[in-house]
């Protein structure tokens, strides 16, 4: 199995921040650490603050690198080398669940740092990554000493905009999570209490952060002191105070991300009447065997829904990524897999409209495709052909052809034929276009890429194929017509 | 004006002393605190203060008198056992 892909070295991923910058190489990912901020740095990285941090597995671990280990590092220059997390997964792909555990996990690293004498100069979504279903804090140039007289939190507003008013819009306003790909700092308070109901703004439990934030805002100029100035607060008040403001934050959060939600999909499993308990055992059975015999580390499974052949994957020892539309049912997979400590990384992402790239210039966050093509030498492709056909119209070429820039080896697709229910319920009137599809439409579309190695029918009608990828188009196996369309990282 | 009610609007009207009081906008922070949530968070900050400074001034009494002291707050009674009484 190949080495990640090299990423353009020349791409700079962090610029905000004065104390150092972020670039990711093939096995790595270095930060360099401006002179400015050396010396707190080297502080933070002696402190037993980080070594908790690392050993719970809440903080990426860094090492100081070596000079000349790496072509971008000049000697006198201070980088830091972090393991990669692949794939980058960004706050709108997460589902509910996701987003109140990365909130919680930042609210635990404060209140750690603030007991040993550090505080997190910033608090967004954006500086945590799932190293498959756990969150992680990859920022470390997050942490800076505290004043111990001051009981203010200055990232504190950032925390309420980046992490809990997305959460707070999507309850009462169904914002979808989604939407924060355009919201960089998160949302103001005054966007959210403009589209409240009034009633709604007088919730005490979030009254602070809406109504009276809104109303205690300042637009101009008040005083501004020129330097820190030292305030006089007990050390003990002021911890006390800042202790006492995370703990707020944590039962807002665990209000505003509220129960778990059920959909139709996430009641797939249960209510799937076109599946006899009998066919969902072959289906299941042939899977395995297609994971004994093909072996596979990286395993993408698109449309994964509840996470039933994501979780054999992993069970079969792969590294798996799994790609829903429906948030409730990828919400299942996550804590699935976070109970049972499986290297799945869930995203809610449709693989028919998949997520732009975004942020500075479009470069700043990496497409989906982007990230995932040529990963993965297994793609699952399960009951989901039908959906790009008849919701998504595309035809069987073009699907065809993202199966074969998305994987490097195999495809495990599974074949809804039109007098399958779900494809008749789908067809919506549409017979002359779609009503006469065959197996052999199938195969004769992706024999450009493709070939069948294995077949088996289901009791149900469905038909499972094994493919193996033809290599010998180019190197990456992407076919030229789809290259302009973003899907290879070249 | 009843106790009760007096109960019910002191919080409030601490809140607006604290906002009132806390206006100075800090220079050297990174993320942006934002105007309406930093005087939020002062405001609260004072709330917290009073109640701490309030609990401090009971025990000080309590201990002169030797009672025991049934408090979920322990934490702040170990550390008030290390300082000397505030005058």
């Amino acid at each position: 199995m190949s080495a990640l892909p090299p990423v353009n070295t020349e791409l700079e991923l962090t610029f905000r921040d004065p104390a150092g910058e972020l670039r990711l190489t093939d096995g790595c990912a270095l930060r360099r650490i401006r002179p400015a901020a050396e010396k707190e740095t080297r502080e933070f990285l002696a402190s037993s603050l980080r070594k908790t941090l690392e050993q719970s597995g809440d903080l990426i671990f860094s090492r100081i690198a070596e000079p000349g280990s790496h072509p971008c590092i000049s000697s006198g220059e201070f980088w830091l080398e972090h393991p990669r997390i692949d794939p980058i997964s960004y706050p709108w792909e997460w589902t509910t669940a996701q987003w109140r555990a990365a909130a919680e996990l930042t609210l635990r690293v404060a209140g750690q740092a603030i007991d040993a004498g550090w505080t997190l100069k910033d608090a967004t979504p954006l500086n945590i990554l799932f190293s498959g279903p756990r969150p992680i804090l990859v920022d470390v140039l997050s942490f800076e000493r505290r004043d111990p007289h001051s009981s203010v939190w200055l990232a504190y507003g950032q925390f309420v905009r980046t992490f809990l008013l997305p959460l707070v819009a999507a309850k009462y306003l169904s914002w979808p999570l989604q939407a924060t790909l355009f919201a960089r700092d998160g949302y103001e308070p005054r966007q959210i209490y403009d589209a409240l109901p009034r009633w709604r703004r007088l919730n005490p439990k979030l009254l602070d952060v809406i109504t009276l934030a809104t109303v205690f805002e300042r637009p101009g100029k008040p005083r501004v002191t020129s330097k820190k100035t030292p305030s006089t607060t007990d050390p003990d008040l002021a911890r006390h105070v800042l202790q006492k403001r995370i703990a707020r934050l944590g039962k807002q959060i665990r209000y505003a991300a509220g129960e778990r939600g059920s959909s139709q999909w996430s009641r797939y499993e249960q209510t799937a009447g076109h599946y006899r308990p009998e066919d969902v055992e072959e289906k299941q059975q042939f899977v395995m065997s297609v994971f004994a015999r093909c072996r596979p580390e990286h395993v993408l499974d698109i449309g994964a829904n509840t996470g039933t052949y994501s979780l054999l994957a992993a069970d079969a020892g792969a590294r798996v990524v799994a790609l829903d539309s429906d948030s409730a049912a990828l919400e299942q997979l996550w804590r699935a897999s976070l109970d049972r400590n499986k290297p799945i990384t869930a995203l809610i992402a449709d693989i028919a409209r998949p997520t732009p790239a975004a942020g500075w210039r479009n470069r700043e966050h990496l497409s989906l495709l982007d990230r995932l093509t040529g990963k993965f030498d297994l793609v699952l492709m399960l009951a989901v052909v039908h959906h790009l056909i008849l919701r998504h119209q595309l035809p069987l070429t073009h699907i065809a052809g993202l199966c074969a820039a998305l994987t490097q080896r195999w495809l495990l697709l599974e074949w809804v034929a039109p007098s399958d229910p779900m494809f008749q319920e789908w067809l919506r009137g549409r017979d002359d276009l779609y009503g006469h599809l065959t197996e052999d439409d199938l195969t004769r579309a992706f024999a450009p890429h493709f070939a069948v190695v294995d077949r088996a029918q289901l009791g149900n009608g469905r038909v499972l194929f094994l493919f193996n990828r033809l290599l010998g188009q180019n190197d990456t196996g992407v076919p030229a017509e789809f290259q302009h369309a973003g899907g290879s990282t070249a | 004006m009843s106790r009760v009610k007096l109960l019910q609007i002191f919080p409030v009207v601490l809140i607006l002393v604290g906002a009132v009081l806390v206006f100075e906008r800090p220079a050297y922070a990174y993320a942006d605190p934002g105007t309406g949530l930093l005087a939020v968070q002062a405001a609260g900050s004072a709330l917290v203060a009073t109640g701490w400074y309030l609990r401090r001034k009971i025990y000080s009494l309590f201990r002169s008198g030797d009672a025991p002291i049934s408090e979920p707050d322990k934490q702040s009674v170990a550390i008030e056992s290390e300082d000397s009484p505030n005058p």
